[in-house]
């Protein structure tokens, strides 16, 4: 596993509960394992937190004064806001622990909880938000190099990935086999694809956000 | 004929007799019969004896009255200007004798539905008490619970803050070189929120002191025998049978009923928990009472269960010691505090036959708090 304190960007780790006392054990017990904790007594206060450009996870209270945690994992999916959360309780239950899992929860502790559980927790949320961040920014930066291609380049790229040769492509874009392998060229450099393989992936990758 | 026919039908012929011999007195004095005493015994006989006696009384007063009061007297024959006075007589009869039927029949109707309205209502109301014993019972249950994981909450929270201010703390004193700066906030952090744990509990107990007991001369064989009615249905279920063994010259003692209540309660339920694995055994609880030696009374409750081994006879009044699989493990525990503070003694004995004895003794004097 790699240890989050490492990166270049520190993780930041959210903890939101109105009880005052557990925020700050749960600050003070993150800090001491050298993690940037913010902590906040509701959801609005991290609502209008800014978020910082490197891992972070929510460690979450189910019940909050206004807001139940269970609805607010739901607010912020609906939100489109993607971070994962480590759900604490006092008393919690079978249901709410099965609901908060298939919400995409990363664990579901009950209060009074171990240290190894709660840190073993969080990094595994950081390590799913680190995933999550990579994928973005490699996704993004896919997307800026294909934006790059001209129209017929991207004719050219679709119809390689699909395993066509260069004289079928020529065939099928009424183009001659040179004028092609000029174009496969520019795709390839462009795309900075060092191999046929290479390209092929990154379109699937281009398709399947495109979908998603 | 019937004995009860001939009686009905003697009946109406008595009143008619009556009323003819008081019309043969009267008319002594007055120029004309006294005819309405026979509408009066006409009444009454349709009244007392049915309508059946009462058309007979129509029947020999028309007789009589044509004999003895039409003239010409002593003969059944009657003068033509009498005709219209006997058949307003006769038919008067026959409407007073119709109606005063009719009314009786009315008024029995309405005394049958009233009294099978009382059945009804009298069995509504012994099924509503079971009812609410019922529902009293599974409230104390609920309330119980609900009462436990509220406790649990505010317990949790500082003892979650507790722990982790401690780990934190560790952390900070296992640094190369260790932050003692942190680690000392840490355990102020530590003392002020277990400070915190210890006043909820504080809380906890005062909340129990507020209910303060309400002290006055109980008969403990009433409190025992409603009990035992309440818990009838109970018993029934789990095939127990449950018997009474009371002492009528039980002395009263002063006492918080329904605190009593509570432990009885409490030891019957457990009684019948305990013979609950019986399957080959007779399921028997005896509640007795008796006046015992000194001044107290003492009560026991009798079971045929699976009896105490003595390490678990010490250990069944600790607080959240149970060998129940869904028991809290508070019962007996309530149950010895509410007797200790009534001056009394609860203790458990294996009975001999097998099974368990639970009992008490209780104080006949004024029953102040011993504790």
């Amino acid at each position: 596993m790699s240890d989050p304190r490492h990166t270049d960007q520190r993780p930041t780790i959210f903890v939101v509960d109105d009880d005052a006392s557990v925020r700050e054990a749960v600050s003070n017990l993150l800090e001491s394992v050298g993690f940037d904790a913010q902590a906040f007594s509701s959801t609005e206060g991290f609502r209008n937190a800014p978020r910082p450009d490197a891992p972070s996870c929510l460690v979450l209270d189910i019940k909050l004064p206004g807001a139940n945690g269970l609805d607010f994992q739901d607010a912020l999916a609906r939100a489109g806001i993607s971070i994962p959360i480590v759900f604490i309780t006092a008393h919690g239950d079978v249901p709410m622990a099965s609901r908060a899992m298939k919400a995409g929860a990363v664990e579901f502790l009950m209060k009074p909880f171990q240290k190894e559980d709660l840190l073993a927790a969080i990094r595994q949320a950081l390590e799913r938000d680190q995933i999550a961040r990579q994928q973005d920014t490699e996704i993004a930066s896919l997307r800026s190099r294909f934006d790059e291609l001209t129209a017929r380049e991207r004719e050219v790229m679709d119809l390689v990935v699909e395993g066509l040769t260069n004289k079928e492509v020529a065939e099928k874009l009424a183009i001659s086999e040179v004028t092609t392998k000029m174009h496969r060229g520019q795709v390839m450099r462009k795309m900075m694809a060092p191999s046929l393989a290479d390209l092929v992936r990154m379109s699937d990758k281009l398709k399947s956000r495109d979908r998603g | 004929m019937t004995e009860d026919a001939i009686r009905r039908y003697g009946m109406a012929a008595a009143f008619v007799s009556v009323a003819f011999v008081c019309t043969l007195f009267l008319q002594r004095f007055f120029p004309y019969p006294f005819l309405f005493l026979f509408f009066a015994a006409v009444m009454a006989s349709a009244w007392f004896a049915g309508t059946g006696a009462g058309f007979f009384a129509v029947l020999v007063s028309t007789l009589v009255v044509a004999y003895f009061f039409v003239p010409p007297y002593y003969s059944w024959a009657i003068t033509p200007t009498a005709i219209s006075y006997f058949v307003g007589f006769v038919v008067c009869a026959l409407v007073v004798s119709w109606v005063s039927s009719e009314r009786r029949k009315t008024e029995e109707a309405l005394r049958e539905t009233r009294d099978e309205l009382e059945i009804r209502v009298s069995e509504r109301t012994a099924a509503l008490m079971r009812t609410q014993t019922e529902l009293a019972r599974l409230s104390r249950v609920l309330s119980m619970g609900e009462l436990t994981a509220s406790i649990a909450h505010e317990i949790s929270q500082p003892l979650t803050a507790v722990v982790t201010h401690g780990q934190a703390c560790l952390e900070w004193l296992s640094g190369n070189p260790p932050n003692l700066g942190k680690a000392r906030l840490s355990t102020e952090s530590v003392v002020r929120d277990g400070t915190r744990a210890g006043a909820v509990i504080d809380r906890v107990r005062a909340l129990f002191r507020k209910e303060a007991p309400v002290k006055d001369w109980t008969d403990l064989n009433q409190v025992i025998h409603e009990l035992t009615v309440f818990l009838h249905n109970e018993a029934d279920a789990r095939r127990v049978s449950m018997r009474t063994q009371l002492s009528p010259a039980l002395p009263n003692v002063m006492a918080d009923k329904v605190q009593l209540q509570q432990v009885v309660m409490n030891l019957i339920l457990n009684g019948m928990d305990a013979m609950s694995g019986n399957n080959a055994r007779e399921r028997e609880l005896v509640i007795r009472s008796q006046k015992d030696t000194g001044d107290q009374v003492l009560i026991a409750v009798e079971d045929s269960g699976s009896g105490l081994d003595p390490e678990t006879a010490e250990k069944i009044f600790d607080p959240f010691f149970t060998t129940k699989p869904h028991g809290i493990g508070v019962g007996l525990s309530i149950s010895r505090s509410i007797i200790e503070s009534h001056g009394g003694r609860l203790w458990a004995l294996p009975r001999p036959a097998g099974g368990a004895v639970f009992q008490f003794t209780l104080p006949v004097g004024a029953g102040e708090s011993h504790v």
